[in-house]
């Protein structure tokens, strides 16, 4: 690992305006409370591995993520997720997204799902596996309520149901 | 995303966060972050550059690797290679939040630059 001396900083792309509005909301101070915290039980290279993206990536068999109702109610992000199959190409998928430019992942997905990395992670051995599913939400969620109760639970359970041991996980 | 970090670690599942905003480590406590300074949409890299993708996702699985407990962030070394003011990572239209809370927005720019 890299130790570098760069600290991110996460306005960095960010207009000055939504920085200040957005900054508003988030303490100055480290977090106090508990971090659940599962152990990696084996080395990267024999670990099986499920990505999953906020970025609303559907396949294009399946519905795509309902930008309506939110154009309707600013305030509502859809809570729902698909299942992306680990062989998912450009051609296969839908991209939708009001928050961000979603051309680039249209381009070329592992810009966020970046299963064809992966895939190469996989045949040299970087990785143990890929599970057949990785996933994604919609990662505009005011109110978490429905994504965490009552998605989450079945992801895992997805996940669970393929062996899976550790996640990847990418913001839009 | 830090709150589905959390579902799955609770549920037995390893996480790591790769995030251009970890800032939000503050607000929810996340069990692992590689945090680095590219724009929404291309967390993982450009378009296509097929390599930049391969070291950035090396360094996130080395901090999986390697983290030895919860709450631990990594700030990557990579510098995106446009200006901010070139990366064109907004939607094309402003989102529905956005126009909504637009002159609120713009109250809170004003009042930071005071």
């Amino acid at each position: 690992m890299s130790v570098s001396a760069k600290r991110v900083n996460g306005f960095y792309f960010m207009p000055p305006s939504l920085s200040a509005w957005i900054g508003q909301t988030i303490p100055e101070k480290k977090f106090g409370g508990q971090i659940p915290w599962t152990p990696l039980k084996k080395p990267v290279s024999e670990t099986v591995f499920s990505l999953m993206t906020s970025a609303g990536i559907n396949i294009k068999t399946d519905p795509d993520f309902d930008m309506q109702r939110e154009k309707q109610e600013p305030t509502w992000g859809d809570p729902s997720y698909r299942k992306i199959p680990k062989s998912a190409r450009e051609s296969d998928i839908h991209v939708n997204h009001l928050h961000v430019n979603t051309d680039y992942i249209k381009k070329d997905m592992n810009v966020t799902l970046h299963l064809g990395r992966f895939r190469e992670f996989e045949t040299d051995g970087v990785i143990g596996a890929i599970a057949p599913t990785s996933y994604s939400y919609y990662g505009y969620q005011t109110d978490p309520t429905a994504l965490m109760e009552e998605t989450m639970p079945k992801v895992v359970a997805d996940m669970k149901s393929e062996g899976v041991e550790a996640v990847l996980l990418t913001p839009a | 995303m830090g709150l589905v970090a959390r579902f799955l670690e609770e549920n037995g599942i390893s996480t790591i966060l790769l995030t251009m905003t970890p800032d939000f480590n503050r607000e929810i406590g996340i069990p692992r972050i590689a945090a680095i300074e590219y724009p929404y949409g291309r967390v993982v890299g450009e378009v296509n550059d097929t390599e930049g993708q391969r070291q950035v996702l090396l360094e996130a699985l080395s901090v999986l690797g390697t983290a030895k407990k919860p709450g631990e962030v990594v700030h990557l070394p990579y510098t995106w290679h446009e200006d901010p003011k070139d990366t064109k990572w907004h939607p094309p239209e402003a989102s529905p939040i956005i126009k909504m809370y637009l002159a609120t927005i713009k109250k809170a720019g004003a009042e930071a630059r005071k």
